[in-house]
Formats: C-alpha cells, sequence, structure tokens
C-alpha cells in the first residue's frame, strides 16, 4: 500500500470499518511510515475532541409535550371505525370464526416456541424495564457513583448482595441503582452512564436456566448478557453492541472480588 | 400493536437523537424543533412498517427526509450549494460569521462552531458517525449513499475540520 492508497483509508481504519485485507496491509504501512502514522494520530486526536467537545443537542420538555400533544391530536383526528347495523352479525360471526382460527393457531405456536420464548421473556422485560425507566422519573432510586453507598441500599432490599463496581476510569460512570421486578422477584438494577448513553445493568444471582445469548438487539436496544461466578448479568443500552458486551463480561468477570 | 403504541414505545425514544441531527442539520433552535415535529408526524403514519429493530436508524431517516423538504423550503441556496461534489471550502459561508469566531477563546467552542460550518452533506454524516456512533453501513442507508461516499465524505469531512480557520483562529 502507498501513502496514497493509505491516506483514503486512515480515516475508516480509525472507525474499524476496514476488511480484514486492508486491515493489515494499512498497519503494515502505518509502521512503516512516519508521515502517515503522524496523519493518523492526529485523525484519533480530532475523533477524541469531537467527541468530548462537540455538543450533544437534547429536546427539551416544551418539544416533548409539543410532539405528545401533536401525536394525541392525530390519535383523536382518526375517525372511529363504523358499520352499517345490517352488517353487523354478519361481521361478527366471521370475528368469532376468525378468532376460534387464532387461537388455535397460536397454542399450536405457543407449544412449539415455548422453550424459546423462556429466556427471550426476560431480554424484552428487561428491554420493557429500561425504555419505562429512561422516559419517566424512575431512572434511579439510589442516586450515587460510590459503590458503597449504592451496594448497601441495595441488599437492604434484595435477599441477596449485587456485587457493585465503578468502572468511571473505563469510561463507564455508576450514577446509581434501583429495584425493579422480572418474574415477580425484585432485581437489582445498576445504572452507569457511558458517554451520552444511559446503561442499565439488571443483576441476578446465577440461575440455573438454559444459557442465554450473549448478544442481541431487541427494538433497537442493544442486550448483551454474562454469567459470572456467583451472578447472572444482563445489561440493556442503546450504546455499541461491541461495547456493552465487553463492559458486561468485564463486570461478571470480577463479580466475587467486590 | 398499534401505530401509536409502536411509536411511542419504539420511536419515541430515540427523540433526543433526532433532535440532536435536525439541530445540526437545520443550526438553529426553533428550525430543528419544528423538523422534529414533522418527522415525528411522518413517524407516525409509517409506523406499520417499522418492525423493531433499528428504530433509531430507521426515525433518523425519517428527520433527515423531513429536513431536506424543509430547507427545500426554507433555504432552498443551501442545497443547491451543497450538493456534496467538489466542495473546497471548509466553511459554509451562511454558518458563521467569522469576526465573532475570532472573539471566541474557548478552544471547545471553536470545535463546535468549526463542525456547524461544515458544508451539509459532510455534516450530516459526521454527525451520525461521531455524536450518534452509528456505523458506515447504517450511515449508508440513512443518508441514501453509497459506503464508499460516507467514507470518503467522513474523510473530507476531518480533513477539513483539520484546517478549518475557525480552529486555527482560537488556537
Amino acid at each position: 500500500m502507498n501513502c496514497k492508497q493509505a491516506e483514503t483509508l486512515v480515516a475508516a481504519y480509525a472507525d474499524g470499518e476496514v476488511d480484514a485485507l486492508r486491515n493489515y496491509s494499512i498497519k503494515k504501512h502505518l509502521l512503516g511510515c512516519g508521515g502517515c502514522a503522524t496523519s493518523y494520530q492526529s485523525m484519533l486526536e480530532l475523533r477524541a475532541r469531537i467527541r468530548a467537545e462537540v455538543p450533544y443537542f437534547v429536546a427539551s420538555p416544551a418539544l416533548q409535550a409539543r410532539v405528545r400533544a401533536t401525536i394525541g391530536a392525530v390519535r383523536a383526528s382518526v375517525p372511529p371505525q363504523s358499520r352499517p347495523t345490517g352488517d353487523r352479525w354478519r361481521w361478527l360471526s366471521g370475528g368469532v370464526l376468525a378468532g376460534c382460527t387464532a387461537s388455535v393457531f397460536a397454542w399450536m405456536l405457543g407449544t412449539t416456541v415455548l422453550a424459546w420464548r423462556a429466556d427471550e421473556d426476560f431480554a424484552v422485560a428487561a428491554v420493557a424495564t429500561h425504555v419505562r425507566a429512561t422516559l419517566g422519573d424512575h431512572l434511579i432510586e439510589v442516586a450515587s457513583s460510590d459503590r458503597h453507598t449504592v451496594k448497601p441500599w441495595l441488599s437492604a432490599r434484595l435477599d441477596y448482595s449485587p456485587p457493585v463496581q465503578d468502572l468511571a476510569n473505563e469510561g463507564f460512570t455508576l450514577i446509581g441503582g434501583r429495584l425493579d421486578y422480572f418474574e415477580r422477584r425484585p432485581v437489582a438494577t445498576l445504572v452507569y452512564r457511558y458517554r451520552l448513553h444511559t446503561i442499565d445493568v439488571f443483576v441476578r444471582p446465577e440461575t440455573s436456566r438454559a444459557p442465554t445469548p450473549e448478544l442481541r438487539a431487541v427494538r433497537g436496544f442493544n442486550v448483551a448478557h454474562a454469567s459470572g461466578p456467583s451472578m447472572d448479568w444482563l445489561a440493556v443500552s442503546d450504546a455499541e453492541p461491541a461495547v456493552l458486551s465487553a463492559f458486561v463480561q468485564r463486570l461478571a468477570r470480577e463479580d466475587v472480588s467486590h | 400493536m398499534s401505530d401509536h403504541t409502536r411509536f411511542e414505545e419504539l420511536v419515541l425514544p430515540h427523540l433526543n437523537a433526532a433532535y440532536n441531527l435536525a439541530r445540526w442539520l437545520t443550526r438553529d433552535v426553533d428550525d430543528a424543533e419544528d423538523v422534529v415535529q414533522d418527522a415525528c408526524v411522518r413517524a407516525l403514519k409509517y409506523a406499520s412498517s417499522l418492525n423493531g429493530a433499528g428504530a433509531r436508524a430507521w426515525f433518523l431517516t425519517i428527520v433527515r427526509h423531513a429536513f431536506y423538504d424543509w430547507c427545500k423550503r426554507n433555504r432552498p441556496a443551501e442545497i443547491a450549494r451543497d450538493d456534496g461534489t467538489a466542495i473546497e471550502t471548509a466553511v459554509d459561508p451562511a454558518a458563521v460569521d467569522p469576526e465573532q469566531a475570532f472573539l471566541r477563546n474557548a478552544e471547545s467552542k471553536a470545535l463546535a462552531d468549526a463542525v456547524a460550518a461544515l458544508p451539509l452533506a459532510y455534516r450530516e454524516v459526521l454527525i451520525l458517525r461521531e455524536l450518534e456512533e452509528l456505523s458506515y453501513k447504517e450511515i449508508a442507508r440513512i443518508a441514501d449513499i453509497p459506503i464508499g461516499t460516507v467514507m470518503s465524505r467522513l474523510a473530507r469531512a476531518r480533513g477539513l475540520l483539520q484546517r478549518s480557520p475557525l480552529l486555527h483562529a482560537a488556537n
């Protein structure tokens, strides 16, 4: 690879968006070429500065209210579905028939996918909880970046004591904790901030269930799972999958040492 | 799931992302709110086509369309000037008053100004990459351009920032 080729690829290389083959040749080129290595370095510096200094604008409460009002108005203006009276019985009997077919079909489908659903449910419930928490004011019940405050608060309300780690020096700042309910059991939720993302981490005592997939997307949010020696860890966020996955594995790895 | 529930559960959580993009595209608080408002109405209309995965990218695509339609009505000159080809200047003349930029000494303000001053085609890919942390593939889909173009525009955007007179004025 020559400097001209490297020049166009350096930014994509810094973004981790270059395929394996070109990744190797650009790496080799950067090792041997001082000029390109310098421009790569300044590219990284610029990226760090952009992320630190360029503001991320958030919607004002006024805009949120305005959007909700508009949506409400659109909903209200949708005309109610009315049918001529003469058609009602025909429509009703059709509905009953369709209903029966649907039930039978749902039952058949239900039995086949029941096993698969079991661990699907927790991830879906976790995402729903994350969305509710970030939308409303229930995000944090104990606000503290000190794990020695968050941990006792949670332990006092649960029959287990979740390990709490502060990884602020790795970019994951602990901002607090709260209690959530899954399968009629209280669960400890740790809330972290990573850049502009909120990460909810649900911590449960290790269960003996079938292993949950390590990483998946539910409704556009990423869900990462890891099992530690004593606890089961599930993180939900809109942060990048790779970041989230590494983070939850990091938490699980050290869950007994704290 | 009804379209309203779908909208509330899948789209509304990404309102900040929508506003941030609109704010950087319009460079104005009120205009950004108008664009987001319009995008929400459109998103509600098309909510049935949303399957859950990638709701944020889906919503941002709509925001971008809403912005370009708004721009055609309100600032047609900006699109004409800004077709993304062969733009050699680092500063969009409509963006900032350079005199004022000289007066500001906060470095971080200077970088934000330099981003705001980037031509539209470069600004949008930069915001989607650096602030929304989307992949090239997602950006390509949102901006409706090939991945190679995403790559070259991003490289160009960063090059323009590094050489931006606004940035050097503050240093």
